[in-house]
């Protein structure tokens, strides 16, 4: 099953080149991609080849080289910076691989740290509940499991209400039944609240989950592949 | 509360030790400069109301004799506020109860049934003169207490040889007589010795038989020329002889209080601008750890949406944050301490009017300048947080350091040293921004220690040697009238004297290319075992008869060198003398010739004005009574009790000293404490993966007390010219005419300092180590490295 909705986020011939010194790195090039409004994309590919970067470039916390990313029509190559944080602000939410939570607020208000900055926030318990800690509102960071820290920030991703999410390997620091767990959570925010998911893994099993799954190497793409039957985290085996 | 401000004091809790600890040197900074600023505001007002409210004169003109009617052709100069003339006299006193004390009082005499319209004095206990009381007098207040004289009482003046009984209708304060000094020359004399009295004109005008004045005190219009009228005034007085001119800033009362005040608001410029260096500094090494550890933290922040100004403002506020605890408590501090300060002064000065008024610009002028070095020690590491880029923030960080130092690369051996030494070294050159911190707090704190103990161990040393060196004599004989030198002899052989040498002191006023200055000069015998003098080297000298020995201050007063020709004005007329040379004279400023020499400049080759003698110890008690059973005597100065009287009055500046060197200490404490923390939390990961390499704790403690002291001992090494250069500075003040200090640092004394300051810096090293003794291996070795 195909997302159908409108062309939501157009990646128009990317590319991003690191200064190391003498050498340049080039972590894209060219890269070209259309997704789709409530689309389930998995970017796959090796340690190094760009997975990272093409995410920071949609989520607008890193600039592309060259070519424009346009989001809802809006081109977000050209904005300046407030532009940019109101763009953060109010379409993305980011999922990391090491959580990063703020280690001095308690689960709750990690959540409403996101929530502050945006005008209409899902209610914060509700959401906590969504994702199975509402038990565990008032623990700091380090008084949660890995899994449970992983949830507290997929919390404060959806917490926001943004039509996109942005999941860079959210399973890789977790065992496999939390990863499945945590991989569920982002796919009900796909389905049942409509989100737009981005999500990056060099897990190849994750791919059959998606609507889509695009390979990476070198910064280049050199596969699209579409699953005629994204398959429920809850099967998946690795 | 938002919870971005919720994280902001949570952080703060997380490290409150740290933020304390750099609030603490905000605090003492800001509490230093209220504390000497607000004291300096309440003693600035309290002397400029009396002055106003007492019609402090803007001169004094003495005379040798002039009527009572020229006080209205003075009066009649435009610009001229108003004149008093009167009787200016220091005269034999004697105290009641039978006590056989005499000493030397300044009668001033005052209109008798009203106040006088300059000079004025203020009752304190009694009344003013009253005409049905006959001979009656007013007694200065710090006298008084001294010889706990009463409204009541009754004291005789002797005026021409001749006793007359006064009754004391009134204890007075006066604004000429704040701080009780005789003369420019003698500030500090004891109440022993003299006092001042105030008598009624026409008491002294009936004793004298006629109402004659001698000395004219005028105030004049605000924004008047003053100097254009002291010539007007001179020239209409010159008929009289006009003896000296004193303006109120030459005024000894006045110009002790001016270069103690000038002190004060030194001190309250120079030190608190040291702690708030400090303070910005420790700041901002702080803040920019804060930012670098909490560099994940802050790409988060960015990717969720916080914008950088939002950025910038939180890190600021930790600054903001810090200055305003310092600062607030700093000025509260400051102001009670300030209140302490100028209630001690009081205690010892004789103040018409205090003046203890809440300085609410001082007070923010303190919170202003706490939190405006925070501020600025801020902007930098808060700037660099919202400049960070979000993405990068949050990838890991290269490992930083683990390169081989330049000193290794020019020096080669030193990779071949133990890991003990090789580690201290490689972390000290690795943050460098870090070991300047201590080497700057060490050396600021150090200066500050020194520069309090220069001023502990001056006082010290100048008592030596005015009272041990110069002034060898147990008891100075003053005699009321010039006596023949045979005297020295008969007093010689009184039984309590072991020596008795002859004293001629002239007034005499000097003079060069235009510069004069009014002082004494002293005749003593060439090889006075009595009386030392010291060359500006140090060295013992004498006089020799050939020209006059002056002492050091005259030198730029009256701009004036050795081989010179000053011009002696005296009674007896002019004489140019060479200047032999220069002489150390902490307290005064004198001319000092072969007796001989005084003699011919007095035109009397017979005569003395007094015996220095060396007294038989168990006899000291007695020799007073025993000198005043000559009736020619008009004042018995104990160096014993000179010595006390200054040294009490030393005190008031040893205690000030104390606790400055307290604050001095403390700095250092705060900035190392906080630095060397700062650089022990930093390395945790580190230091936790050599534990489990297998350094013990006891080898990783050494390695960082190493580190610790090495930069300690090269903040010291800096501190300490550092803390000579400011401890000459502020003594550079006290070079006048009437003290002079030498800047003394006695070796135990930069020992002391050096032991303290190691002290701390070991002290300082407690809590990191503690914390690093307690660390859980696995788990900060685990810990994400942010
Ligand atoms: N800040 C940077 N400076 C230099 N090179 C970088 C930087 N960030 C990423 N790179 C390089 O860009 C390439 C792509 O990195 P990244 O997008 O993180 O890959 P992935 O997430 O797929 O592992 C890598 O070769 C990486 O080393
Ligand atoms: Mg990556």
């Amino acid at each position: 099953m195909a997302a159908k909705g409108n062309i939501q986020i157009n990646l128009s011939q990317v590319s991003k080149t690191y200064p190391m010194g003498m050498v340049k790195v080039e972590a894209l090039k060219g890269v070209s991609l259309e997704i789709k409004e409530g689309e389930f994309l998995v970017i796959m590919g090796p340690s190094g080849s760009g997975k990272t970067t093409l995410l920071n470039l949609v989520g607008g916390i890193d600039s592309a080289t060259s070519g424009s990313i346009s989001v809802d029509d809006t081109d977000i190559t050209t904005m300046d910076e407030r532009e940019l944080t109101n763009y953060r602000r109010n379409h993305i939410g980011f999922v990391f691989q090491f959580f990063n939570l703020i280690p001095t607020l308690t689960a709750k208000e990690n959540v409403e740290f996101a929530t502050e900055l945006v005008k209409e926030p899902r209610d914060t318990m509700a959401v906590l509940e969504e994702v199975g800690l509402k038990e565990r509102a008032a623990h700091y960071p380090s008084e949660l499991s890995g899994g449970e820290q992983q949830r507290v920030a997929i919390a404060r991703a959806l917490a926001k209400d943004p039509p996109i999410l942005l999941c860079d390997e959210p399973t890789g620091e977790l065992d496999f039944e939390t990863g499945k767990h945590i991989l569920n959570m982002l796919r009900m925010a796909n389905e049942k609240n409509r989100k737009t998911v981005l999500l990056v893994t060099h897990n190849t099993a994750i791919g059959e989950i998606a609507h889509r799954v695009v390979r990476l190497r070198s910064g280049e793409i050199i596969e699209v592949k579409q699953n005629e039957r994204p398959i429920d985290p809850q099967e998946l085996k690795w | 509360m938002n919870n971005l401000q919720r994280k902001l004091l949570r952080d703060l809790a997380a490290s409150k030790g740290l933020f304390l600890a750099v609030s603490a040197i905000i605090f003492l900074g800001v509490a230093f400069f209220g504390a000497s600023f607000m004291a300096f505001q309440n003693l600035k007002a309290s002397y400029d109301y009396s002055y106003e409210r007492l019609h402090f004169a803007d001169f004094t003109v003495k005379v040798a004799e002039a009527p009572q009617e020229t006080v209205n052709k003075l009066e009649a100069i435009s610009g001229v506020k108003a004149v008093t003339g009167r009787m200016n006299a220091d005269i034999p006193l004697k105290l009641p109860g039978g006590s056989v004390k005499t000493l030397l009082a300044r009668a001033i005499s005052l209109p008798s049934t009203s106040h006088p319209a300059v000079n004025d004095v203020k009752v304190e206990a009694g009344s003013y003169f009253r005409e049905e009381l006959e001979n009656s007098l007013l007694v200065e207040k710090s006298f008084a207490e001294h010889h706990k004289l009463k409204p009541g009482d009754t004291v005789s003046l002797t005026v021409d040889s001749q006793e007359v009984s006064f009754r004391v209708a009134g204890i007075v304060t006066s604004p000429e007589y704040i701080f009780a000094a005789k003369s420019r020359q003698e500030l500090l004399v004891s109440p022993e010795t003299f006092g001042v009295v105030f008598v009624p004109q026409s008491v002294v005008a009936s004793l004298m038989g006629k109402p004659v004045i001698n000395e004219f005190c005028v105030t004049i219009d605000d924004g008047a020329d003053r100097a254009g009228i002291i010539n007007q005034v001179e020239e209409i007085l010159t008929p009289y002889g006009v003896i000296d001119v004193v303006s109120s800033d030459e005024q000894p009362s006045n110009a002790a209080l001016e270069l103690d005040l000038q002190e004060f608001g030194e001190m309250a410029e120079v030190f608190p601008f040291l702690f708030l260096i400090i303070g910005a500094l420790a700041t901002y090494i702080l803040l920019t750890r804060i930012v670098h550890n909490q560099r994940a933290q802050i790409g988060v922040m960015r990717a969720v949406g916080y914008s950088r100004r939002q950025v910038l403002i939180h890190y600021l506020s930790f600054a903001l944050i810090i200055g305003i605890v310092g600062s607030i408590t700093g000025t509260v501090a400051g102001y009670l301490l300030s209140e302490t300060m100028t209630t001690l002064y009081i205690t010892i000065l004789k103040l018409p009017f205090t003046l203890m008024e809440t300085h609410w610009m001082a007070m923010e002028e303190g919170i202003f300048i706490g939190i405006v070095p925070c501020l600025i020690a801020g902007i930098l590491p808060a700037y660099a947080a919202s400049r960070i880029h979000p993405a990068e923030a949050m990838r890991t960080p290269p490992p930083t350091g683990g390169r081989r130092l330049l000193l290794e690369r020019l020096f080669p051996f030193l990779t071949r040293l133990s890991s003990l030494w090789k580690m201290p070294l490689r972390n000290i050159f690795r943050n460098r921004r870090r070991s300047l911190s201590i080497i700057i707090g060490v050396a600021f704190g150090t200066s500050l220690i020194l520069v309090s103990a220069a001023f502990i161990d001056s006082v010290e040393a100048i008592l030596g040697l005015q009272f041990d060196q110069i002034q060898r004599y147990d008891a100075q004989i003053t005699f009321a009238q010039p006596q023949p030198t045979t005297l020295t002899t008969k007093v010689q052989e009184w039984s309590e004297v072991t020596e008795a040498q002859p004293v001629l002191k002239i007034p005499s006023r000097l003079e060069h290319e235009g510069n004069t200055y009014s002082t004494l000069t002293v005749g003593i015998l060439s090889d006075s075992e009595l009386y030392g003098l010291y060359s500006m080297s140090g060295e013992q000298t004498k006089v020799t008869g050939d020209g006059i020995m002056l002492g050091e201050a005259l030198q730029e007063t009256l701009d004036i060198d050795t081989g010179d020709v000053v011009t002696l004005h005296t009674a007896s007329g002019l004489n140019q003398l060479k200047v032999a040379g220069f002489i150390k004279q902490p307290m005064g400023s004198l001319g000092y010739v072969t007796l001989n020499q005084a003699q011919k400049l007095a035109g009397d080759e017979d005569i003395i004005s007094g015996l220095m003698l060396s007294v038989n110890p168990q006899h000291i008690d007695d020799i007073r009574g025993k000198a005043f059973q000559m009736p020619v005597v008009a004042s018995v100065e104990l160096t014993a009790e000179s010595r006390a009287i200054v040294s009490d009055l030393f005190d008031l500046i040893d205690t000030m000293m104390w606790i400055m060197l307290g604050f001095g200490a403390a700095l250092a404490l705060a900035i190392v404490l906080t630095m060397v923390t700062v650089s022990i939390l930093e390395r945790r990961r580190e230091i936790a993966t050599m534990r489990t390499m297998g350094y013990s704790k006891g080898k990783l403690a050494a390695m960082l007390t190493i580190e610790n002291l090495f930069l300690g001992l090269v903040g010291l090494i800096l501190g300490i010219p550092l803390g000579y250069g400011l401890a000459l500075y502020f003594f550079s003040l006290f070079q006048t005419d009437m003290i002079s200090f030498d800047l003394v640092i006695f070796t135990h004394t930069y020992v002391l300092t050096a032991g303290l300051i190691i002290l701390i810096v070991l002290i300082s090293q407690v809590p990191g180590i503690r914390h690093l003794n307690r660390l859980e291996l696995a788990r900060v070795i685990k810990e994400q490295v942010s």
